[in-house]
């Protein structure tokens, strides 16, 4: 019984490991077309200083990009779910505090595109959805890997 | 009872343990995907600076790059004598720009004309942008001192860059002008 419930949460750990490295992949390749757009992205959030801007539109896609694929791997798993987590509620900050101060942004989220309250709200929501994936990824794996050690 | 609590607290120092590895793996990552970042800016083929430029600055940029190394693709500019200039400036048929540096200008400068220095090209570019950009189809005359400056057809090549169709100079330059002892406007004039 114990081995079927196992069996089942790992079909549903990879089933959402493998959504969350679809999006996270497909958002670092969007992002990495054009390293300028998405600098101007950050830049219109007015939270990162000038000298760290590009600094972080260069290490952002790959770092997206590496978090998609480590999560497919085993072993790198719980560190990628984890890095995930932080990465989705970095995001859900920095667009709500551009929501409160009443600012329309195109965030890059998943590429370039119009500027949009409405959009940044959806953005805001699918931060939501990816943090709660990832951390649901990551305590499973954490979990799994406490109990095979006792 | 004691027991249970003696066996969680191996297993919750386990559990930060494991926390805290995992934090270290994620800083290991950034700074793999910065180094990652950095390689694939430099061998892309437009590499951005390691320092953010807002769109204003990078425009600046630009602009400032026309008028210091002129692109040797564009023909110069068509000149215009004394005379053709004068009938441009009485029936306002031209936009005239003053290619010299704001002291000059403001000293004196052709009634009517506006002041588009060479040595602070992108500034005074964007603030006239609100009556340069409707003129692009408009013939416009440039003048600098005159004799050998070369501050009117740097500026006059650097609006044929930015889509000016009609863009010419008045080689006399303001030394002409003022030897024929016409009109004069003194002060920023703008």
């Amino acid at each position: 019984m114990i081995a079927r419930s196992n069996s089942s949460g790992d079909y549903v750990v990879l089933a959402v490991s493998l959504g969350l490295a679809a999006v996270f992949i497909y958002a670092g390749v969007a992002k990495m077309r054009d390293a300028l757009d998405f600098a101007d992205n950050i830049a219109g959030f007015g939270i990162v200083p000038a000298a760290f801007i590009n600094l972080l539109a260069f290490a952002l896609p790959p770092f997206e990009v590496g978090c998609g694929l480590l999560l497919l791997w085993p072993p790198t798993r719980r560190v990628a779910a984890l890095a995930m987590a932080l990465l989705s509620v970095m995001f859900f900050a920095v667009l709500l505090s551009a929501l409160v101060r009443g600012l329309t942004l195109d965030c890059g989220c998943f590429g370039s595109g119009a500027p949009s309250r409405p959009r940044m709200w959806i953005e805001l929501g699918i931060d939501v959805v990816l943090f709660v994936g990832s951390m649901f990824v990551y305590l499973r794996s954490i979990v799994r890997s406490a109990l095979s050690t006792t | 009872m004691t027991s249970a609590v003696s066996g969680r607290l191996p297993q919750a120092r386990s559990f930060g343990s494991q926390i805290l590895r995992d934090l270290g793996g994620v800083v290991l990552l950034a700074l793999v995907a910065l180094a990652a970042g950095l390689v694939m800016n430099r061998v892309s083929s437009r590499p951005l600076p390691i320092v953010y430029q807002t769109p204003e600055q990078r425009f600046d940029a630009e602009l400032t790059t026309l008028v210091t190394a002129p692109p040797f693709k564009i023909a110069p500019a068509a000149t215009v004598g004394l005379e053709e200039f004068l009938a441009a400036v009485k029936g306002k048929s031209a936009l005239i720009i003053d290619a010299r540096p704001a002291v000059f200008f403001e000293q004196g400068h052709v009634p009517g004309a506006l002041n588009l220095s060479r040595e602070r090209f992108a500034r005074d570019y964007r603030r006239l942008a609100p009556v340069l950009k409707p003129a692009v189809d408009k013939p416009v005359i440039v003048y600098c001192s005159g004799g050998d400056c070369h501050d009117s057809r740097l500026v006059a090549n650097a609006l044929l860059s930015l889509g000016f169709s009609s863009v010419s100079v008045f080689t006399g330059g303001w030394i002409a002008w003022s030897e024929a002892r016409l009109p004069v406007s003194t002060g920023s004039g703008q």
